[in-house]
């Protein structure tokens, strides 16, 4: 398994938390404060030296002549200091500070720096946590994606001269034969593939399509620890048109049951009633779904028994219909026709149980099913109904037909109208670009005519009532 | 008396003809792909449009696992332009407003 890569992301999930938490106690740790100090006081220091001798020669002009004596006394050292730095550095120090105005501090603005020169990568903690998801994501893929190409590939080995055994024609993809791939599966996502069979007698095809988990998908492994799922292969064998009698009947495992009561069309239509499966001597957790007691009973023979008793996590679903036309469709009045129904065996098999690896052990159990499968295609070939069982049969579908017309026949209706109305406009364009005013005029007098036969009933009826 | 004879009938092959409706949405299929893109789309615009940036971080993560989920028979094109899109408002998102991102429960806790 890949635990530790579950392991992983809870442990980078966590950091997060912790770190978000702890965000804001980090922030006054930084003293960027005594950076700005250091970078307010660099300039103001050749900008002093400027002003004080300018404040000096001004001192110089206006009081030299009147204090004449004061000057001379200090004449030598009067401008000899102006070369001295460290005179400077006093003055600067001791004379700035009074000059300024007291409350210096406040007029000190600290620069905005554009928080982007002081980014560190600790504070881009969410953007790390983010991309080290994606990888942790992509890799998750990479590694599932070929576990379950792995997973499909020993199916199909183990099985597959079981299938030549059955069948002429293994592994059909739809394309051209000459360009055969190694494989005879094909991939229909990640997590699905297909193998298509024809050639047997009683039957037209047989798709088996593997639906295995999502193990690419981290989000659907995740799910997977909360609420497993099972491998599974779906096997839908199309039955041949004349050699079947036509019944509905569906053993599910009770989960199974519940959803094709509800989802499937023929069942939520012939028989939506389930009943438990201990009845008929099937193990606990199985409900029959059946249109027709005998032929439920019929095909629940000692060795299909036999089979659900010994391989009863393995077997998902078993449903035989004439009236197969996939999922229950949106309640649509527009759709006129029936739906288009085919005869066919589904069979639904739990490769794994809960996501555990399927291992030699159970991947000898599916043999056995495998071979259930092919023997209910040969029973279904051979089984009759009774004559009361034909007719039930018959008459289910009568009466399924006539409620199907009955809903649909305002829809029909209309349709009937609207195809009429096209095709009298569609005459009409095309005597209106005739040229001949003869023409067009005679047809002019026969839609009026029309018109007013149309009319004309409900005129008379208007009489009798005035009468 | 049939396992005994060979059930194989070359002469009944039928071939495979891909599932009529492989463009369109089968009720029975599985609707995370789509789903996912429309949800990142949705986040992708967020991100953009009110430089959320966990919504354009969403975002890729959604465009993400439609990819993984996607089928065989999908419009690649559509993946593409999901990644693109969400990759645009991530970078769009640190063009205008390099700062590092603030979780949306980050005011939640203070």
């Amino acid at each position: 398994m890949r635990l530790w890569l579950v392991a992983l992301h809870i442990v980078l999930v966590g950091t997060n938390l912790w770190v978000t938490a702890h965000f804001q106690e980090d922030l006054p740790e930084d003293n960027e404060f005594a950076e700005f100090e250091d970078f307010e006081e660099e300039p103001s220091v050749p900008v002093q030296p400027v002003d004080v001798p300018e404040q000096f020669e001004e001192a110089d002009i206006t009081q030299g002549f009147e204090e004449d004596d004061v000057l001379v006394e200090d004449g030598d050292s009067e401008f000899d200091h102006f070369q001295d730095e460290e005179e400077f550095e006093g003055l600067d120090a001791t004379g700035a500070s009074p000059g300024s105005k007291p409350d210096e501090p406040s007029t000190l603005t600290i620069t905005k720096v554009p928080l982007h020169l002081r980014a560190r990568w600790d504070s881009f903690y969410l953007e790390i946590l983010m991309v080290a998801g994606l990888l942790v994501y992509f890799i998750n893929y990479i590694a599932g994606r070929s576990k379950n190409c792995r997973l499909a590939e020993s199916w199909l080995a183990n099985y597959k001269q079981l299938l030549l055994d059955n069948f002429s024609l293994v592994g059909d993809n739809g394309k051209n034969s000459e360009e055969t791939t190694e494989s005879d599966l094909f991939k229909e996502s990640e997590s699905q593939y297909s193998l298509y069979c024809s050639g047997r007698v009683g039957c037209d095809s047989l798709l088996i399509e593997l639906k295995l988990i999502k193990r690419q998908d981290l989000v659907a492994v995740l799910a997977q620890l909360i609420r497993p799922q099972n491998d599974q292969a779906h096997l839908r064998i199309e039955l041949a048109k004349d050699e079947a009698e036509n019944f509905v009947l569906a053993i599910a495992a009770k989960r199974t049951a519940m959803h094709l009561a509800r989802d499937m069309a023929d069942i939520s239509v012939y028989c939506p009633e389930k009943r438990p499966g201990e009845k008929f001597g099937l193990p606990a957790g199985f409900q029959i779904m059946s249109e027709i007691a005998e032929a439920a009973s019929a095909i629940l023979d000692t060795r299909v028994l036999q089979a659900f008793n010994k391989y009863a996590p393995y077997i998902d679903y078993i449903h035989i219909s004439d009236q197969y036309s996939g999922p229950k469709q949106q309640e649509d009045a527009t759709q006129l026709t029936m739906p288009e129904v085919k005869k066919v065996l589904l069979v639904g098999l739990n490769i794994s149980i809960k996501g555990r690896m399927p291992n030699a052990e159970t991947q000898e159990q599916m043999r056995p099913l495998l071979q259930l499968t092919f023997y209910l295609i040969d029973k279904l070939r051979r089984f009759k109904l009774s004559k009361e069982g034909k007719n039930k049969a018959e008459k289910n579908r009568l009466r399924v037909e006539e409620a199907f017309l009955k809903t649909t026949h305002a829809a029909r209706a209309e349709a009937a109208a609207q195809r009429r109305e096209e095709r009298r406009r569609a005459e009409k364009d095309r005597i209106l670009q005739e040229e001949d005013p003869d023409k067009q005029r005679k047809w002019e007098e026969k839609e009026q005519r029309r018109l007013a036969k149309k009319r004309a009933p409900r005129m008379k009826q208007l009489k009798v009532k005035a009468l | 008396m049939n396992s005994s004879t060979d059930p194989r009938r070359p002469d009944k092959e039928v071939k495979y003809k891909p599932s009529l409706a492989t463009s369109q949405a089968q009720p029975g299929d599985d609707l995370t792909p789509d789903y996912m893109n429309i949800l990142g789309m949705i986040f992708s615009m967020c991100g953009l449009m009110m430089r959320l940036k966990w919504c354009a971080w969403v975002a890729l993560y959604c465009s993400c696992i439609s990819f993984a989920n996607s089928r065989i028979t999908d419009d690649t094109k559509q993946i593409l332009s999901s990644f693109m899109l969400s990759i645009s408002a991530v970078v769009m998102s640190y063009l205008q407003n390099p700062q590092p991102m603030t979780p949306p429960w980050a005011t939640a806790i203070q």
